[in-house]
């Protein structure tokens, strides 16, 4: 399967990032690691006549410590993010998303920007040009159909990043660059929930992904990322959990909780009726039994992969009971 | 349109002319003729194309050619050196490790990248080390056992 | 000590630095000059009518050198089955219909993979589509759609081979138009068995399809010369001469003008037996063209086209007395082999074949149906028919232990063949280690304490999670049996050693390795008959033009049937060796003996003379002669006819091997999730020849055997494939290797090279068994369909 033909450009500044952009409007695609971008190309889901690289614009590429932040460059390696120091130390939730990407020989490459910005993904769009050519195309594809509901103009691939559910749990904001514009926001609101366009970037805007900025947690925050997957390396996740809790050391009540899911929406799905189960309580083995039942009631898996989705909310509610039970030292 | 890149390849210069949708993979294996390195899926699945750039390991099917330039890569020609096997190489024979051989190469570089930054690794470290390369053949026993007794000789 | 000096050793394997350094040559890294390169223009529709094909975009396209349709090539067919009974169905390229999602409509030579790419996108093919079955269910029944309408006439490839003249038709047999192949085989009385049965189990299982996925895709490198008119091509494959042979005839081209030549293969499994129409293109267009011409297929065309498991539905019927003696077994199973036969007609036959070995049951009746479907083509893959059918076996009597309260090692211990055996069909078991095996896997796994575990927390199984563990463990076990080669084309091996004048020797053979260690171990054989070392040997292999004729690598012929050609061919040149010393030295060659290339008289170690010498001393004595030995075997040298497919009757093979399988399991009561933990696998393959490469053959087995029963699974829906990816379809990586706890059980089999029998295919068929019994054991759930996933294990917990 080769990659269709492109012209390749490699601005060294963002500015003359945003300004191809909005040149070659519609045309082009960013590319980062290329770990998504180069499969999608392959298999004709995308193809751009530019490709904009991102490799010469250096300061893209920091980690940083910063009054009360981390600040992360989009074009970091998930390889550098699992191996930063202050990652590590302070976001340690991160580091362990980040280690779950893919495989190894993916980490050295893959950006965290690149993962934030992961397109969709669907048993009947992520495939070749050929296996797609057997039926009509979805409505992701630029058709009418989606073969999952049959349904007309809906599409509900799946988000199955593992790094926005840690990110969007640490209250993470995000910097975008377009046209003499610049604004920043929580990553929970770069996502738009559309299956078809996933994120604000994927319209084909002339912005592009510019910084991460993390505030760092309050002390006594724990906070663990859990990925269901049949294999333990190259698969996406089945459901990604992100789990961030804080409890009073005086009296043990919980004061904070979070729990944000990967693989089981069009977005990352923040379970806040689930987090509520939680915040005020002193947590025990029925709460987080509580808690982890209502988290299965919020999230809406549909068949965009093999497994069935009754069984991915079997999987949510273990693993929120599992999560909370280790978070809140709880015995089980 | 072709453009030239330079880089360094098992240590030796090269300049070649590539098309921007040229992949690293094609280029080694057709341009510079280096054909141990191998295609197994073209989509970052298997990990037979396993190349160091810049001693990191990766997928070469991954990665653009155009975007390696001023780099330098590893293949599985240059490991040995003088005619001599890299320790790895030989323990790879001596403990049965290859079978096929065509997971081999990627198997060598990812295990190579993983001894010099882990001199010492557990068996869990080793296998997901060797993680993101497949091996249809040996169910990876003999590979485990062959990477081991490499990290134990050399910590001697 | 070893009475052998090299057999036996675990030593390097001899292609072990090429491989290491990256040098070794596989089919796909073949490049010649001016060589083009081809891609396949396939159905995207489970079943249509070509209407018509317009390639007049596709060959205006610049770089493009040819395009080819099925009219082109006219009438051609083969097909790994090709008798009167089952005439062969495939076509290299389609003509009237297409019959699954992928089946070949037309072929594009450029000058690059990128520019032939582009052509297929240009060729338009106007389709009429027709209703299409993906069941066997849907398949059988009679308003279906027939998949392939016309009977075939049966012109056999093997007729020239004494193949017999035209049988019955095996439809009048089946009143299934779908129905593509039966055996049907009974002995004892079944219905006066279940009469003497104190306890009767009747269970149906399915087993799923599976993928081979050899690291190196299939590729085909073909290259005609047409003033010699002579063709040449590196092949990925299991059979030099079979595919050459197959080929030829297709290619309507005297078998000797083509030659196969080496190139390594990256792994097979059974996917590279078959010949494949990219491999018939690949020469088409190359005779068409006078240039090289290479097609290497990309990995979804591997899963999609080059033949996957077979799924196949079970029923099975048991009968058994209290004490655990099973008195009768009735068994029926269909088999979907997807939109042509591929190797239903055998795997029918072998379902029955790899597993009858193992139980001595008195009544037993077996029928196995192969039906087309409009799914990918199913062909042989380790074990072939073993897996599945020991599932459904091994599944069900472990149930059956449990009910009675017994033991299910023990049920098994009673029921085993025995040394001396003589089977329903008259093979009689010269060597058989079965007993020895399922004891020591047994122990591999701590069989009496893991099943211990479970007789404890029995209650806790429902449930799950909240009263007991959350993470619980168990033990299972199953059982297998293999052929070592049997009568297939071309029936035999032959093998020839060329010493030279410094005494070492070139072994001539025409095996392929694929992996599985072949070169080295022939070549370990060839040095221990010649009395010289592994390093005074080097083998010439894979080539039909230099090495004589071979079974192949597969039904496990390589160690017994090309090691017993191998052995007398060393044999025969040893003995001109020391025919030759005993006249220089002047004594008989009785009183000869000889040790590391020196042939020395017995009791006179003064009196000697090295191999070189000898050697020399041949060429000036004997009219020149160098010495060159020759040997050859028979697949199964008990008879001259290869078994009847349809009736399981004649002589199968002249060796069996077995191996029993243990594994100890945990399982997730939380998320359903099993993982291997302990697989212990005791093997009875004769001797091993060599130890590390025989071992390396079992952990290849048990880590593929444990993928099919874990995760391992070809997804169709409509017949279209949803996994054709790494990513997607689940075999396992380094993190999921369990402890493995291989031994070999030496039953010295007579009838091999120093004793040896099968080794490589059979181990993956127990693991089906074992880890669904270790299942069951653990959490009290039993699961009857493979892959026993973690929403199968969820559901089932939770009733
Ligand atoms: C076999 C395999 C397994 C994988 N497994 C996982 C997994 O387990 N978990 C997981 O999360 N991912 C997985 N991935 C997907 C992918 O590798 C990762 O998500 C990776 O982090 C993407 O980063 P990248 O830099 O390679 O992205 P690219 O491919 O370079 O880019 C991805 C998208 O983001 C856009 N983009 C990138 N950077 C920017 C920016 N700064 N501004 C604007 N747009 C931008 C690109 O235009 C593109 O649309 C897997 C991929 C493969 C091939
Ligand atoms: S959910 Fe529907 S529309 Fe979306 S990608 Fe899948 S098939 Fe297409
Ligand atoms: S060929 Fe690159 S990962 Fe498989
Ligand atoms: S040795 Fe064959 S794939 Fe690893």
């Amino acid at each position: 399967m080769h990659l269709p033909k492109f012209e390749y450009l490699e601005p060294g500044e963002t500015s003359e990032v945003v300004s191809i952009l909005g040149k070659y409007r519609g045309q082009c695609s960013i590319i980062a690691g290329g770990t998504d971008l180069l499969v999608a190309m392959k298999q004709r889901r995308q193809t751009p006549k530019y490709v904009i690289s991102l490799a010469k614009v250096s300061e893209l590429k920091q980690i940083r410590e910063e009054a009360g932040m981390i600040s992360i460059g989009p074009l970091a390696t998930l390889e550098e993010v699992v191996a930063s120091g202050p990652i590590q130390k302070k976001l340690p939730v991160l580091a362990q998303a980040a280690w779950e990407v893919g495989s190894p020989l993916l980490r050295t490459v893959a950006t965290i920007g690149g993962n934030l910005c992961l397109d969709t993904r669907c048993r009947f769009y992520n495939q070749s040009e050929f296996w797609r050519g057997a039926r009509p195309d979805c409505f992701k594809a630029g058709g009418v159909i989606c073969h999952v509901t049959n349904k007309e103009n809906t599409c509900y691939s799946t988000f199955s990043g593992d790094i926005a559910p840690a990110l969007i749990a640490l209250n993470a904001q995000i910097q975008l660059i377009g046209d003499g514009d610049e604004r920043w926001l929580p990553l929970a609101r770069f996502y738009t929930g559309v299956g078809r366009i996933p994120n604000l970037l994927a319209a084909g805007d002339n912005e592009v992904l510019t910084e991460i900025k993390v505030p760092l947690p309050a002390d006594g925050t724990k906070g663990l990322y859990r990925k269901y997957r049949f294999r333990e390396s190259i698969d996406f996740p089945l459901v990604g959990l992100a789990a961030i809790l804080r409890v009073d050391p005086d009296d043990g009540i919980c004061q904070e909780a979070c729990l944000v899911f990967s693989g089981v929406g069009s977005r990352p799905v923040q379970a806040a009726e689930a987090e509520n189960k939680l915040i005020g309580k002193r947590l025990n083995e029925d709460i987080i039994a509580a808690a982890a039942e209502t988290a299965a009631g919020e999230v809406h898996p549909v068949k965009t992969d093999r497994v069935n989705p009754q069984f991915k909310k079997k999987i949510v509610k273990a693993m929120v009971r599992e999560a909370f039970t280790e978070l809140g030292g709880v015995k089980s | 349109m072709k453009r030239l890149i330079n880089i360094v390849v098992n240590g030796e210069p090269h300049e070649v002319a590539v098309n921007p949708e040229q992949t690293l993979l094609e280029i080694l294996r057709e341009e510079l003729g280096l054909t141990g390195t191998k295609k197994g899926c073209d989509q970052g699945e298997c990990g037979a194309c396993t190349v160091l750039v810049d001693g990191k390991p990766v997928s070469s099917c991954l990665v653009l050619a155009v975007s390696v330039n001023g780099k330098s890569i590893a293949t599985i020609e240059g490991l040995s050196q003088n005619g001599r096997l890299h320790p790895l190489q030989e323990a790879f024979v001596q403990h049965g490790a290859i079978q096929c051989g065509f997971c081999t190469p990627g198997m060598l570089l990812a295990a190579k990248y993983l001894l010099e930054n882990r001199p010492l690794p557990s068996e869990q470290e080793i296998k997901e080390a060797i993680a993101g390369n497949i091996c249809r053949c040996t169910g990876y026993v003999k590979i485990i056992e062959a990477i081991t007794a490499v990290a134990h000789s050399t910590a001697q | 000590m070893s009475k052998y000096a090299v057999v036996g050793e675990g030593l390097p394997r001899i292609d072990g630095p090429e491989k290491a350094t990256g040098q070794a040559k596989f089919t796909v890294d073949i490049k010649l000059p001016g060589m083009l390169y081809g891609k396949i223009l396939r159905s995207p529709y489970p079943h249509a009518r070509i209407i018509s094909i317009d390639t007049s975009a596709a060959e205006a396209l610049p770089g493009v050198k040819a395009v080819i349709t099925g009219k082109d090539i006219g009438e051609v067919r083969y097909a790994f089955v090709d008798t009167p009974r089952y005439p062969a169905d495939e076509r290299p390229l389609a003509i009237d219909k297409v019959r699954y999602i992928g089946d070949e409509v037309a072929a594009v030579a450029a000058v690059s993979e990128a520019v032939a790419e582009e052509a297929l996108g240009l060729i338009k093919v106007e389709y009429e589509v027709l209703p299409a079955v993906f069941t066997p269910e849907e398949a059988i029944k009679p308003t279906a759609a027939v998949i392939h309408e016309n009977s075939l006439e049966g012109t056999s490839a093997w007729e020239e081979w004494g193949a017999a003249g035209r049988s019955h038709d095996y439809r009048a047999e089946v009143d299934i138009d779908n129905a593509s192949a039966r055996s049907a085989i009974s002995f004892g009385d079944v219905e006066e068995g279940f009469r003497q049965a104190d306890h009767i189990r009747e269970d149906s299982f399915d087993a799923a399809a599976t993928a081979h996925c050899a690291l190196e895709p299939h590729a085909a490198v073909a290259s005609y010369d047409p003033v010699n008119g002579k063709l040449d091509l590196w092949l990925s494959t299991m059979g030099i001469f079979l595919k050459r042979f197959v080929l030829s005839k297709a290619l309507k081209m005297p078998i000797s003008k083509v030659r196969v030549r080496h190139s390594y293969v990256g792994g097979a499994f059974g996917g590279k037996i078959d010949v494949f129409p990219y491999e018939f293109c690949a020469a088409y267009l190359s005779m068409k063209l006078g240039r090289p011409v290479k097609i290497e297929l990309d990995r979804e065309e591997v899963f999609t086209t080059t033949r996957q498991r077979h799924p196949i539905s079970i029923k099975i019927k048991t009968g058994i007395k209290k004490d655990g003696t099973i008195v009768a077994q009735d068994i029926k199973l269909y088999a979907d082999n997807g939109g042509y036969r591929g190797s239903g007609a055998i795997v029918v036959f072998l379902c029955h074949g790899f597993s009858f070995p193992v139980y001595n049951i008195p009544n037993y009746r077996y029928e196995g149906i192969a039906v087309y479907t409009n799914n990918p083509i199913r062909g042989p893959q380790r074990g072939h028919g073993a897996p599945q059918v020991r599932f459904a076996i091994d599944s069900q009597l472990d149930m059956i232990a449990r009910e009675l309260g017994l033991d299910p090692v023990e049920v098994m211990l009673k029921n085993v063949r025995h040394k001396g055996d003589v089977l329903p069909n008259g093979d009689k078991l010269n060597s058989c280690g079965l007993s020895d095996a399922i004891r020591g896997a047994a122990q591999g796994v701590n069989w009496t304490v893991g099943r211990s575990q479970l007789n404890k927390g029995e209650d806790c199984a429902k449930g799950s999670g909240r009263d007991g563990a959350r993470f619980r463990r168990g033990v299972g076990m199953s059982l297998c049996s293999m052929f070592s080669g049997a009568m297939y084309y071309p029936f035999a091996s032959a093998a020839m050693i060329k010493l030279h004048d410094d005494g070492s020797a070139t072994l001539f053979t025409g095996s392929q390795e694929l992996g599985q260690g072949i070169y080295t171990t022939l070549g370990q054989v060839a040095a221990e008959e010649l009395g010289i070392g592994l390093d005074d040997i080097r083998v010439v292999a894979g080539d039909t033009e230099i090495t004589p004729i071979d079974l192949g690598s597969f039904l496990s012929g390589g160690a017994l049937v090309t090691g017993n050609a191998v052995k007398l061919a060393a044999a025969d040149a040893r003995r001109q060796l020391l025919e030759v010393a005993a006249e220089i030295l002047e004594v008989k060659v009785e009183d000869l003996n000889y040790r590391n290339k020196q042939i020395f008289v017995k009791g006179n170690l003064d009196k000697s003379i090295s191999y070189a010498k000898a050697i020399q001393g041949s060429v000036f004595r004997k009219n020149g002669n160098p010495i060159i030995g020759t040997g050859s075997y028979k697949g199964n040298p008990e008879t001259d006819r290869y078994p009847s497919l349809a009736k399981a009757k004649g002589l199968f093979t002249s060796a069996y091997g077995f191996c029993a399988q243990a594994v100890e399991v945990e399982v997730d009561t939380l998320t359903g999730k099993v993982k291997v933990l302990k697989a212990s696998t005791f093997h009875d393959c004769g001797f091993p020849l060599n130890k590390t490469i025989v071992e390396g053959q079992v952990e290849g087995c048990v880590s593929m055997g444990m993928g099919q029963a874990l995760s391992e699974e070809i997804v169709l829906e409509k017949g279209q494939l949803f996994n054709a990816s790494f990513l997607n379809y689940r075999l396992p990586i380094a993190t999921d290797t369990p402890e493995t706890k291989d031994g070999l059980v030496d039953s010295l089999e007579p009838n091999g090279p120093f004793g040896a029998k099968e080794v490589g295919e059979g181990a993956v068929a127990g693991m089906l068994a074992a880890v669904a019994n270790a299942v069951n054991d653990a959490v009290g759930v039993r699961i009857y369909s493979t892959p026993i996933t973690p929403d199968k294990v969820l559901s089932a917990l939770q009733g």
